[in-house]
Order: structure tokens, then C-alpha cells, then sequence
């Protein structure tokens, strides 16, 4: 098993190395970047001089051998807007993504499984075809539309709740948290809501046809004939044969989670890493762009290594060798 | 003969199922409308001559200020939204349509290959696909348009190819191997047939069922995922909007009171993917042998 | 149960509390970094007139330039330039202000690691310290309108900037400004408090409190919400909502702001020859862009500077709309069928840029000339404009100096990479003729000269050889709440000093 985890680790390693490679080697057609670095009135010459001082005149391979040596140092480079080191600004910023994406994450999860057991148990109730139809409309709604209509319906026409930022938040030591003031409360729910709601769908539905599959295998059908409490089936074999792809999905949509963590971040002017990335993209900032993908890379890596290790360790059938 | 069984019961099946039909009904108005969009709408939004800034910002017809031919009003360049709709339709259809083709050919002959030659070409090839997945096809797509981005129809559609074709490859893979193992593909092989008319003829005519569920969810997958990216504006070019695009061009005029601009494309892109995504239920209960159904 | 109050709570809860004292504003830009001169756009040295003085300052609505740090200067020979400097003030930290910190500062600008001044640092050849409180700055070369930029240098402290650790620097201001940095959450706000020692005299307002918010709709519904008691640049597609709401009130000035389209002429491209750029320029129908797309918020522009810069012609005029006649021009000049153009412009720089592009390729189409639009942030479309390798693009520009000469060198004349001529000639737009003439001002000091000869310069760029085509000067709008009587008056630069403003 160890070595089944170092390896999976060396090859993690692998592919942050080859999407900051990767990363160098388009930057090299995203258009130059000194420009926004000398002021406006700078002549050629000062332009110059600005790209030898960053070394942006060095051949290619120069420029990442001294980036990857700087990395393995902990620098990750200066941001090219703020001039200050990429790494802490981005991870300035994790506190806040952390924070909206871990309450949509913990919202989809449970609304999610719960509804979804309760529709697999009684197919043809009303209420169910109900709760399908909306699961439906949750998985056929693009993200950046829920996010704008509940705007619409919540912030400009009945103004319950604000439609942007943060809202006050408290620091404690080096994590800024907006969980502990009421306002930063009441500026998390438009943008976790949005940003649970596919997942959520994505949940129950999965939920529900895993459930209708169980119920019918044969174990369980002996459970039932054994008296076991209904509770006990359900909760005790069932769920937890069921959880397993669930939570083994919810894992792996983590690329997903970190791309409509964007979408949502940007709607809502909701101040994370999200909403970095995609002003850096729109200013050509490359040091931070960089290292967002390979912190995007490492996060995605370490989450399907942890989904495995999870998975053998509930599955005994899975071996890896 | 077994498979004509199959696919009399289906059709069964399909005719008695209302959300099936409902399903594709929409589906096809909305590709019918596409296909005829120069004959059905008043104006073609994309081609510059035709808008006039004179008419900007008009609204529907049933309230104070619209005008005809302008039916459901304007945006504030006088793109008429109806027509800019099913322009947009069109792309959204064209984008779903080609990543489906292309990313799905791919992905199948990858996965065939995968799946029966096994080996370094199957590790290779999966551990490929597995860290295309991770990344997940939304952040590829973006990043990529983010940083080439040169703002046209097939550049997205290469964009959202990059891991759109893993789900086909591993699905069609999975399939071939179970496949590979039936007596029928073992007979073949004894009997001397060639490789590639073992693929060809056998292993993906069975093995490809569940590739048409992909498919179906795909469809509505890549079609959000379009609107996704232009909305966030490294999609489509602003000159030939998307319904993604003109929901990012109306959000500007909602707290001015102008929500025609976002409800009429928003609904429209809604009312298609759930068309497809009744479809593709549909199409996945039929295809899925373990469920206890009802009659 | 337990669900249902906490609910309740939380909906019904009002939005923050703050001092009632505190002004809240929302600018349309945040800061890149505290360093004053780290950035050298006006949206940067906005937020840095509050911590900083420079040795001067410009004030009233039409930027006069008096004294702040420096009491006097002179201009004793072409090339110096005496400064004397105003006694007890002291920095936010307690030290105290004197040549030594106006030394350190001008020598700072020439590193490109720490300044965005190159240009104005490398015009330096030395500064002298006199006395403690006298200064002199020698030029290399004569520079007419040195004087007119020290209203952007902010004098930084300079015991507290070399021993501080530089990335201190970048998120902490220390300067001699009206105001003191009290908090700055990147994404979120900015709080400044009075500076009670201020040597002008200690603000009105006691509290400030920035929240930078890009997205124009999300700043109106700040305001609109009673969140934010003014914001800065109200979209103009939401300007008739914030007339006719009563508790809101509007500020406007024009802005210095020209925007226009450059053109190329080189030799076998159609805009070489002079009737096809008057058939552009005739085609585009300026009135309805104004009406339409900015709303009424612009004012027609028949050239590049605006009235109060040296160099401005009023007998510079508009040609009319004219689509015939530039069908006309067209044939004429042998393009019947029209011709194929790509128009490249930012997306995300000035007022409705992108839609001012899209509106120009249309009325091109209506006169046949097929206009390929490509917009682009403006991190990807100005490197392109340096390069010298546009057909055909949207631009705007203000000169801070008010003298026009700077601004030519930049935008008309032939590229020249070695002396630093036309980084901002797009098209590589190029008339010997205009470079002669633009050259021979460079030696010119006295004011009155510089506007004979600049405003001969202007009209021969614009009417004999149509370098641009001239659109709209942008109009820069505010709203803020009625009732709290705030006195506000935009400056033309639009940068928001607080100590100007009261309550």
C-alpha cells in the first residue's frame, strides 16, 4: 500500500511539473507583460531594461530552470500587478474560497444523500416527482444562471440579502474568517447556495438510482426477511454500499468544484482564489496564473489520492500492488 | 434478432413515457429551429448591416416601448432578442453537436484500442485520461481559452475536446473489456479473424450501448459548459452572441429593469438542456437492466 | 425550530454597522499596492494622494498647480529646477520631512523593480541637496513640463522605506498626507483615518472607508442599497435609474479623456490614401454613439487634447456625418467594393469601449468596409499598440501635464525605438512633415510659444493628414446620497482626494 502511495505521489509530482511546463510554454503567446509594468510613458529602452531586470530576455528553458529552482525554495515569483510574492497572494485569498466552497460542498452533500434516499423509498409520491423535477432543473441550469437569477429574485427585488463580497470579517491569526459575524453569514448563502446547487442535483440523483439498485440485491431482500428494523436496512446496508460511489464521485469532482468555484467567486465579487485567477488571466499576471494551476494541480492530486486510500480501504476487493 | 427485440421494446417504452417524448419534442424544435433560423427570424443579429442602434434597448412588445418586429425587445446594441436566441441556439447546437463527434470518435477509438490491446497502451492512455479528468473539462476548457482565447466558434470546440473525450475512452473501455471476455469475440479470434475486423464488426457494435447515454448527457453537458464560457467572455465572439454570452451582456441592465436581455436567453438555454436531460434519463432507465420498474 | 430563528435572524439582520462619521466610498478600481510609485496610473496615484504629498499638488476644477511640499520653485537655467520645501512637517511615523527624503525619492524612481517613473526618473541627471530645506533637480535634456508632473511624485520617508523590509513597502504607506493608512483587505477595503497634524490643516472627514468594486452593476446596487455613500464611475446604461431615484443625487464633469481610432498610412494599405480615412472618419456616425451607447455622456471630439491642454485649436472642426459622401470617397480612391479591416480595441479600459468598437464596425459595414472586430483585456491589446502592428484600433488618452508635446511624441511621431518616439503609434502612422515640426517644440519652453506652435502642429495632424479619427471626450460621472450633504467636486483627473471632500 505505501508503495502504491509513493508512486501515485512521484506521478502527481510529474503532473505539476508538466502543467507549469506546460504553463511557460503559452505564455510565450499571451502577449507581453512588461508593458504593464513600466509606466506609461516609458520609452523602448526603459521597456527593455524592465525585461532584462525579470529576465523575460532569457531563452525559455533559462527562465524555467530558474523558476522551478526558486519554487523548490518556496518563491513562486513576484505578481507582476502587485509586485508582491504570488504564493502568499493567492493564499491570502484561500481562506475565503475555503470557506464558501466547504459550506456548498457540506449543503450538496447532506441535502443531497437525505433527499435522495427519501425519493429512492417512495418513487411515486408526489412531493418525490416534485423534488425530481427540481433535481432536474439543478442539473440542467448552468451555474453562472442560478447564481444570477437568485441575484435577481433575492438581492434586487425582494433585497433580503447582499449580492456581493464578504461582507465583515474577523482575522484570526492568518485565516480572515466571515463565519463568525452575522453579516459574513447572511454574504455566504447566495454564493455557497449557487455554488451547491448542481452538486446537490448530482447527488441526489446519484443517490436515488444507487438506492433503487441496492433495494433490489439480494441481501438486503434478506434483511427484510430476517425482521430487520426498516431503519437498519436502510441506514446500516444499504446507505453505506450506496456511499461508497457517492462519496467516491463527490472526491473526484473536485476539478469541477475548484472550475465552478470560478464561475461563482466572479458573479458574486466573492474575494478568492477564483476570482484571482481570472484577473490575472484578463492582466496577463503569469507568476500568479502559474502558480494557481499548480496549487489547483497539487489540491486536485491530493484529493484523488485520498478518494483511493478511501476506497480500499472500504472496498476489501480493490488490492493494489 | 435478439437486438430487434430490444428495440421494439424500447420504442414501446419510449412511446409510453411522457417525459421521453417531451424530451425530445423540444430537442427537435429547438435543432428545427436552428436549422431554419434565417427563415424564421426577423433579423440576423450576427451580421452587422442588419442592427441598427436605433432600436436598442426596446422592450417586449406586450409592454410600453416595444415595437415590432422586435417581439421579445432588444439588447443595447438593437440585436433583437429572438433572433440573437436562436442564432445563439444554433451555436449552442453546433458546439454540442461537433465535441460530441469529435471528442466521442476520439474517446471511442481510444477506448477500443485500450481496452483490447491492454498493456502499456491502456496504462499509458488511462493515466492520461485519469489526470484529464481530475482537472475536470470546465477549468481545461477555461484555462486554455484564457490564455489563447482568440474568441471563435472552433477554438471552443477544441478547447472543450481536451478532456471531453476521457468519459467516452474510459466508458468505451470498460465496455470492450467486459465484452472482450464473451464467447462469441473468443470464437471470432479462434477462427482466425483479423484484428481490425474483430473491432469493427464485433467488439463495438456490443460494446457500445452505454456509450449512448454519454452521449445524450454529454450533449446537455458541452451545451452549459458553452454558455459557462462565454458568459465568463473566453468563449464566442461578442459580435455573434451565445445565449451564454447575452446572459453576460444582459446582467448589466438587470438593476435598470431591463430583464428581458437575461430571462428570455436564460430560459431558452434551460428549456433546451432539460429537453435533453428527459431524453437522456429516459435513455438511461431503458439501458439500465437493474431496476425494479413499475407495469 | 432552532433553524427557523437563526434564519430569521440573519435575514432581518441590517447591513453593517459603521461610525456615522465614516464616509464609504466605492471606486470603480482597487489598488495595485501601496507603493506610491509602483503604478502610474491615475486609478494608483488616486489612492495615493491621500497618504502622500507631492512637492506640488493640483487643485480646483481646472488643476491648478500650487504648492504642497515645496512652498516656491524656480527655473533658474534650462536645465535646473529649484524647490523649497516647507518646514515642520513630519511623516505619519513622527520623522521628520526634509531634502534629504525629496533626494531619496527622485533617485528612487530610475528602479524598475520599485517604480513605474522610469521615464521621469531617467530624465534626471542629479539632484542637489542646498540645505535642508532647499532642493535644485538638473535635467539631462530641457524639459518644458517638468515642473507640471510633480504633482505625481509623491515624496516617500526615507529612514522608514530603506530600513523596511520591501514587501512592507508594497501593502504600507507611510507618507506626509492628509490621511493615515489604518487597513487595507485585498478584495474587500481600504481604511484611512484624519491625519490631525496634517500641515494643511486636518480633513473634515475623520473616517474613510474605500471598498474598490470592479463590477459596474454590483457598485450601483451599493448605492442604490444605501451601503455606500458615493461611488465612482456610474455606469452610463444605468445613469436614468440613479436621476430618477430621490435619494441619490449625480456629479459630472467632463472628462479629459479623448477617445479615438488610430489609423495607419502605410504605403498599399487602403488607409494610405487620405480620402479613404475622411470616408471613415465621415461614416461613423458620432451623435448616435454619444445618444445611443454613451448615453449623452460624452461630448463630441474634433481633436485629441481637450480645451484646458496647451496645444487645443478651436478652430479644429468635426467632419460631418456623411454616409454618401464617404461612399463617394471611397470610389473615388478606387475601393468601390470597400475593403477588409480589423479593428482592435481593449475590452475592459474605458467607458462602453467594446460596444464604441462594435457601433464603429457597423456603420463601416453600412458603407461596405467590412470591419473584423477584435477585442482584448487591455493587458493583451496595449503591448500590441506598442508594437506598432495595428490596422486600425480604439484608443483614448489624457496627458496629466497639460501640454500637449508629451502626448504627441508618444502617439504621432514615426516610430523610433532608439530616441523613444511613438511607443503609442499603433499604425505606425507616419508623416515627416508632423515629426519636423513636433521635433522643433522640444526646445520651445515659454508657454505662449508652445500653444502657437503646438496648436499649428494639431490642425496638421488632424485636418491635412487625418492621423485620427477623432470620437468623444468621455464624461466622468459620480453619485452619491442626498441626504447626507456631502460637498463633493470631482477633479479632472478623477482621482478622489478626501481631504477636498467634506461633509
Amino acid at each position: 500500500m505505501a508503495t502504491y502511495i509513493a508512486r501515485r505521489l512521484i506521478q502527481g509530482i510529474f503532473v505539476i511539473l508538466a502543467a507549469s511546463m506546460f504553463c511557460f510554454i503559452i505564455f510565450q503567446y499571451m502577449g507581453d507583460p512588461v508593458l504593464n509594468m513600466v509606466g506609461q510613458y516609458a520609452s523602448f529602452q526603459e521597456i527593455e531594461e524592465v525585461r532584462q531586470n525579470l529576465g523575460l530576455d532569457k531563452p525559455l528553458y533559462v527562465q524555467y530552470g530558474r523558476f522551478l529552482w526558486n519554487a523548490v525554495h518556496g518563491n513562486f515569483g513576484k505578481s507582476y500587478v502587485t509586485r508582491v510574492p504570488a504564493l502568499g497572494l493567492i493564499l491570502e485569498r484561500f481562506p475565503a474560497t475555503f470557506e464558501l466552497v466547504s459550506l456548498a460542498v457540506l449543503m450538496a452533500f447532506i441535502t443531497g444523500v437525505v433527499m435522495g434516499v427519501v425519493v429512492a423509498l417512495k418513487p411515486y409520491a408526489w412531493r418525490n416527482r416534485l423534488i425530481m423535477a427540481g433535481s432536474l432543473a439543478g442539473i440542467s441550469i448552468p451555474t453562472f444562471l442560478i447564481g444570477i437569477l437568485l441575484i435577481m429574485v433575492f438581492a434586487v427585488f425582494l433585497e433580503i440579502l447582499p449580492a456581493f463580497g464578504r461582507g465583515d470579517t474577523l482575522q484570526i491569526g492568518f485565516w480572515r474568517t466571515g463565519l463568525l459575524t452575522v453579516s459574513g453569514l447572511r454574504h455566504l448563502i447566495l454564493p455557497a447556495v449557487t455554488l451547491a446547487m448542481y452538486q446537490l442535483a448530482v447527488l441526489l440523483r446519484l443517490t436515488r438510482a444507487g438506492m433503487r439498485e441496492v433495494m433490489t440485491e439480494e441481501y438486503i431482500k434478506t434483511a427484510w426477511a430476517k425482521g430487520l428494523p426498516p431503519r437498519k436496512v436502510i441506514f446500516k446496508h444499504a446507505l453505506r454500499n450506496v456511499l461508497i460511489p457517492v462519496v467516491t464521485i463527490t472526491g473526484l469532482q473536485f476539478g469541477e468544484l475548484i472550475a465552478f468555484s470560478i464561475v461563482t467567486e466572479t458573479i458574486f465579487q466573492w474575494p478568492g482564489m477564483g476570482n484571482l485567477l481570472l484577473t490575472s488571466i484578463y492582466e496577463g499576471d503569469q507568476p500568479v496564473i502559474v502558480t494557481y494551476i499548480m496549487l489547483a494541480a497539487l489540491i486536485i492530486i491530493t484529493a484523488n489520492i485520498i478518494v483511493d486510500i478511501l476506497y480500499a480501504m472500504i472496498n476489501p476487493k480493490i488490492r493494489y500492488d | 434478432m435478439i437486438k430487434t427485440r430490444i428495440r421494439s421494446k424500447m420504442f414501446y417504452s419510449y412511446l409510453h413515457d411522457p417525459s421521453a417524448i417531451a424530451g425530445s419534442v423540444i430537442l427537435t424544435v429547438f435543432v428545427l429551429s436552428a436549422l431554419m433560423a434565417p427563415w424564421i427570424t426577423p433579423q440576423n443579429p450576427y451580421n452587422l448591416e442588419e442592427v441598427s442602434l436605433e432600436y436598442f434597448l426596446t422592450p417586449p412588445i406586450w409592454m410600453e416601448g416595444g415595437q415590432m418586429p422586435y417581439m421579445l425587445g432588444t439588447d443595447d446594441q438593437g440585436r433583437c432578442i429572438f433572433s440573437t436566441i436562436i442564432y445563439g441556439c444554433r451555436t449552442s447546437l453546433v458546439v454540442g453537436f461537433s465535441v460530441v463527434l469529435i471528442a466521442g470518435t476520439f474517446g471511442i477509438i481510444i477506448g477500443l484500442l485500450a481496452g483490447y490491446y491492454g498493456g502499456k497502451l491502456d496504462t499509458i492512455t488511462m493515466r492520461l485520461a485519469d489526470t484529464f479528468y481530475s482537472f475536470s473539462t470546465t477549468l481545461l476548457a477555461f484555462l486554455f481559452l484564457g490564455i489563447f482565447g482568440k474568441g471563435s466558434v472552433s477554438i471552443v470546440i477544441m478547447a472543450i475536446c481536451i478532456a471531453g473525450w476521457v468519459k467516452y475512452g474510459r466508458t468505451m473501455r470498460g465496455s470492450v473489456l467486459e465484452v472482450k471476455q464473451e464467447a462469441y469475440i473468443m470464437a471470432a479470434k479462434a477462427t482466425g479473424a483479423s484484428d481490425i475486423r474483430l473491432l469493427l464488426k464485433h467488439l463495438m457494435p456490443n460494446a457500445i450501448p452505454p456509450i449512448f447515454v454519454i452521449v445524450a448527457v454529454d450533449l446537455a453537458v458541452v451545451i452549459m459548459l458553452e454558455a459557462t464560457l462565454s458568459f465568463l467572455g473566453v468563449g464566442v465572439p461578442l459580435t455573434e452572441p451565445s445565449l451564454g454570452m447575452m446572459v453576460a451582456i444582459g446582467k448589466n441592465y438587470i438593476y435598470a429593469g431591463m430583464w428581458w436581455m437575461i430571462v428570455f436567453p436564460g430560459a431558452a438555454l434551460i428549456f433546451l438542456v432539460v429537453g435533453i436531460n428527459l431524453f437522456a434519463d429516459w435513455l438511461r432507465e431503458e439501458l439500465n437492466p437493474k431496476i425494479e420498474r413499475k407495469g | 425550530m432552532l433553524a427557523v430563528t437563526f434564519i430569521a435572524i440573519i435575514l432581518g439582520a441590517a447591513g453593517p454597522a459603521t461610525a456615522a462619521s465614516t464616509l464609504i466610498v466605492a471606486q470603480d478600481y482597487p489598488p495595485r499596492m501601496m507603493n506610491p510609485h509602483g503604478d502610474d496610473s491615475d486609478a494608483g496615484l488616486s489612492y495615493m494622494a491621500n497618504f502622500f504629498d507631492g512637492l506640488l499638488q493640483r487643485k480646483g476644477s481646472d488643476g491648478a498647480l500650487v504648492p504642497a511640499l515645496a512652498v516656491k520653485w524656480d527655473h533658474p537655467d534650462l536645465l535646473t529646477w529649484r524647490f523649497y520645501l516647507r518646514k515642520d512637517v513630519k511623516f505619519h511615523n513622527g520623522n521628520d520631512f526634509n531634502a534629504a527624503d525629496v533626494k531619496f525619492t527622485f533617485e528612487r524612481l530610475i528602479d524598475p523593480e520599485v517604480s513605474e517613473f522610469t521615464n521621469t526618473g531617467k530624465q534626471i541627471d542629479l539632484v542637489e541637496v542646498i540645505d535642508d530645506y532647499t532642493v535644485a533637480i538638473k535635467t539631462k535634456q530641457p524639459i518644458p513640463w517638468f515642473a507640471n508632473n510633480m504633482h505625481q511624485v509623491f515624496i516617500m520617508d526615507k529612514e522608514s522605506t530603506e530600513s523596511r523590509d520591501p514587501g512592507d513597502v508594497m501593502v504600507k504607506p507611510i507618507g506626509t498626507g492628509a490621511y493615515k493608512f489604518v487597513e487595507w483587505v485585498k478584495g474587500s477595503y481600504i481604511k484611512m483615518e484624519a491625519n490631525e497634524a496634517y500641515w494643511e490643516g486636518a480633513p473634515p472627514i475623520k473616517k474613510v472607508e474605500i471598498r474598490p468594486i470592479t463590477e459596474s452593476s454590483t457598485r450601483f446596487a451599493a448605492l442604490v442599497s444605501g451601503q455606500v455613500d458615493i461611488v465612482t464611475g456610474v455606469p452610463v446604461e444605468l445613469f436614468d435609474k440613479v436621476l430618477k431615484n430621490p435619494k441619490l443625487q449625480v456629479v459630472s464633469r467632463p472628462a479629459r479623456r479623448s477617445i479615438f481610432l488610430g489609423l495607419g498610412n502605410k504605403p498599399g494599405t487602403p488607409t494610405a490614401d487620405i480620402r479613404v480615412r475622411k470616408a471613415m472618419y465621415m461614416a461613423i456616425n458620432e451623435d448616435e454613439i454619444i445618444e445611443k451607447i454613451m448615453r449623452g455622456h460624452a461630448s463630441p471630439a474634433a481633436q485629441v487634447p481637450d480645451p484646458p491642454t496647451i496645444g487645443y485649436n478651436p478652430d479644429i472642426k468635426r467632419l460631418a456625418y456623411n454616409p454618401d459622401m464617404a461612399k463617394k470617397l471611397l470610389k473615388e480612391a478606387g475601393h468601390e467594393k470597400g475593403f477588409d479591416i480589423t479593428l482592435t480595441g481593449p475590452n475592459d479600459r474605458y467607458v462602453q469601449d467594446a460596444k464604441i468598437a462594435e457601433a464603429v464596425a457597423r456603420y463601416l459595414a453600412k458603407v461596405g468596409i467590412r470591419v473584423k472586430l477584435d477585442v482584448k483585456p487591455k493587458s493583451v491589446f496595449f503591448p500590441e499598440v506598442t508594437k506598432g502592428i495595428l490596422d486600425f484600433y480604439l484608443i483614448g488618452w489624457f496627458d496629466g501635464t497639460f501640454d500637449m508635446g508629451r502626448t504627441y511624441f508618444k502617439l504621432v511621431h514615426t516610430r523610433d525605438e532608439e530616441k523613444g518616439f511613438g511607443v503609442f503609434n499603433g499604425a505606425a502612422f507616419s508623416v515627416p512633415e508632423i515629426d519636423k515640426l513636433l521635433q522643433s517644440t522640444a526646445d520651445i519652453v515659454k508657454p505662449e510659444e508652445r500653444q502657437k506652435t503646438l496648436q499649428k502642429l494639431n490642425k496638421m495632424a488632424m485636418v491635412d493628414h487625418i492621423a485620427w479619427i477623432p470620437l468623444h471626450y468621455q464624461e466622468d460621472l459620480y453619485s452619491i446620497q442626498k441626504d447626507k450633504g456631502i460637498k463633493f467636486q470631482p477633479r479632472p483627473d478623477r482621482w478622489m482626494v478626501y481631504k477636498e471632500i467634506s461633509k
